[in-house]
């Protein structure tokens, strides 16, 4: 059935609010990223990039980088293997209490952060581990490795198990299976994972705050200039970091499309 | 019985939790042989198969292979192999890929890999071009070759097939069924498919096993099992057929409305029917005839014409008897009935064609 004009052009207006709604308060900060002036005001009166120069240029700033891009990351990688395994647990197989893990496995998502990061705090001071970037590594494993497993779950629900069975029965073993067949069939998904691993890691303030100690991420650090000392330093991070962002999510999803294409050709 | 199995089953039974799958059965394979199972859903067909080839493990009993015992080891050790019903080809790899999957874990030679691949797919009637080919942008029919292929790639001692041809439309059905034929005879190696068509069956095999809930009615080779079916139930699942429940006394054959003319051919059938428990006459459509007036034959019964039905090269003409059975019979075109609905007819068959089913009674089986 067609769509009428009218439609049509609603559904245009429609998207360009939700996209307005989206990304506007974004444009601001970009504003403010490249504005000579302290505070930004509208009409711009001098522009300036001179805020990145000194952002690239600050060592606080690549010492708090450095901090939440080694937690990001080993977040990451700790996320993709919880996942993956999680998954199989999750989706794949059937196991006497899978119901009951499906539904535990997925409860951390739900707790606000806030509690979340106080309750692992008062665990750690309970066990005498003093807090650092280390102790937030565990903490954002705690609220980022169900959403990885999730996120590979909904791949392995459309995985085949005559798949693996074909396998087996060609005389595959175990671990030969799971690196020849299942691994690279919920790539995609385990890709997904880290990425979203990665990001929800970089960006986490709430669990940060909690349990990093005398470190400090770039949101941490963030929040702390806002509340006192603002210096257009922030908007300018903001910015850095959401490109560095975008760049990673394109450099993902161009790398997954180089394995597909390459793949069968090997 | 086969003299030399390559494939025993030794009461094999299977359970799920209070579910009894399979009923402790036997069963004997000829090396070379097409053996079809043949059942409807839920007849364990399926649970056989995954049995053989080690997806899953016998509550009791023992599977060999020659003089082997094969049912404790793994399936990734038995040298057997399966087309599955969704094929199991796998996305993430091309063509080549799939087939040489088995020789790869035998850690064979790439090119010879290769080689061997080339060789399989133009078997399968495949170009070689088809080596680099995605599986996912293959046709049907053309998954189904890669899949064969990768079988025989295995080289397996028995090759399993689960209903591979489920899927497909009816005449590619029809084109690879043949192929499959042509396939087992080119190859010479033992294939044990499981179906629940009744087509395939007759068209392929050389022996067919009847399932019906966890254990085998009947094994034989198709004609046979067509024309001489052991139970109501092989009769009915083997295609049209008019049963008739009949006793026997002083030689006579009686019951729904039958007319047996006294004879050798009858009395010899009447004495059957008096020693089974429950008797049943069975006779297929296409060897009932409509009679003349004056003409006579073995059996006859009278009934009105209550349909008939053109199916492109044979008619099926329905007939109520006056029991108020429906029975069925099928001509070819040019044979055709010059009759219309309502008409009474006269039907008559001879004894040669019909066959007594001498039913005992399922419990007396279980015991």
């Amino acid at each position: 059935m067609g769509t009428s004009r009218t439609t049509r052009i609603a559904l245009t207006i429609y998207g360009i609010i939700i996209i307005a709604f989206l990304y506007l308060p974004l444009v601001s900060v970009a504003f403010a990223s490249v504005s000579k002036a302290r505070y930004l005001t509208f009409p711009i009166k001098r522009y300036s990039t001179g805020w990145f120069s000194e952002a690239l240029a600050s060592t606080e700033v690549r010492m708090l980088a450095l901090t939440s891009l080694k937690i990001a990351v080993i977040v990451t990688i700790l996320s993709m293997i919880i996942g993956f395994f999680g998954a199989l647990a999750f989706a794949r197989y059937q196991w006497r209490y899978r119901s009951l893990f499906q539904k535990l496995v997925l409860l951390p998502i739900f707790f606000p952060q806030t509690v979340l990061g106080l309750a692992l705090l008062m665990w750690f001071n309970s066990l005498g581990i003093i807090p650092s970037w280390k102790t937030a590594i565990v903490a954002h494993l705690v609220w980022i490795a169900p959403i990885a497993t999730l996120i590979v779950a909904i791949r392995a629900y459309s995985f085949d198990p005559a798949l693996e069975e074909a396998a087996r029965d060609m005389g595959a073993s175990t671990p030969v299976i799971l690196r020849e067949i299942t691994l690279p069939l919920l790539m995609p998904g385990i890709v997904a994972a880290g990425l979203f691993s990665f990001l929800l890691s970089w960006g986490n303030f709430p669990l940060s705050l909690f349990t990093t100690g005398a470190d400090s991420t770039l949101p941490e650090w963030l929040y702390a200039k806002m509340v006192s000392g603002y210096s257009p330093l922030v908007p300018t991070l903001g910015i850095l970091s959401v490109i560095g962002s975008f760049l990673l999510v394109i450099a993902a999803l161009a790398g997954l499309a180089i394995y597909r294409a390459l793949r069968p050709q090997k | 019985m086969p003299a030399n199995p390559i494939l025993r089953l030794k009461s094999v039974r299977k359970t799920f939790g209070h579910f009894t799958a399979l009923h402790g059965i036997d069963l004997a394979i000829e090396e070379g042989e097409f053996f079809t199972i043949v059942g409807p859903s839920g007849s364990g067909k399926s649970t056989i198969i995954r049995l053989l080839v080690g997806m899953d493990e016998l509550t009791s009993g023992e599977i060999w292979l020659r003089d082997k015992r094969i049912d404790q080891i793994p399936a990734n050790l038995r040298p057997t192999c399966m087309v599955f019903q969704s094929l199991a080809l796998f996305p993430h790899m091309s063509v080549g890929q799939n087939i040489e999957f088995p020789l790869k874990l035998r850690k064979i030679d790439p090119a010879k890999r290769k080689a061997r691949a080339i060789e399989l797919l133009q078997l399968l009637h495949l170009p070689a071009s088809y080596y680099d080919k995605r599986v996912t942008e293959c046709s049907g029919g053309e998954r189904q070759r890669v899949a064969l292929a990768r079988a025989l790639a295995f080289d397996p001692e028995i090759l399993f097939f689960d209903e591979p041809l489920s899927a497909l439309d009816y005449r590619l059905r029809k084109s690879l069924e043949k192929e499959l034929k042509d396939l087992h005879a080119r190859t010479g190696k033992t294939f044990v498919y499981i179906t629940h068509s009744l087509e395939e069956a007759l068209v392929m095999s050389d022996r067919i096993a009847i399932m019906k809930s966890g254990r085998f009615e009947q094994i034989s080779d198709a004609d046979e099992i067509y024309s001489k079916p052991v139970s109501r139930f092989v009769a009915e699942f083997m295609g049209e057929v008019n049963l008739f429940q009949v006793t026997a006394s002083d030689g006579r054959i009686e019951g729904a409305g039958l007319i047996a003319a006294p004879g050798d051919a009858t009395s010899t059938m009447a004495e059957r029917i008096t020693a089974a428990r429950d008797a049943t006459l069975m006779i297929r459509p296409e060897y009932v005839q409509f009679l003349a007036d004056g003409q006579v034959a073995d059996f006859e019964i009278s009934g009105t014409l209550n349909g008939i039905y053109a199916l492109g090269s044979r008619i099926h003409y329905e007939v109520k008897t006056g029991s108020g059975q429906i029975l069925t019979v099928e001509k070819l075109r040019e044979d055709r009935y010059d009759g219309s609905q309502g008409d009474t007819v006269r039907l008559g068959w001879s004894a040669a064609s019909a066959h007594v089913i001498e039913d005992t009674p399922f419990e007396e089986k279980v015991a």
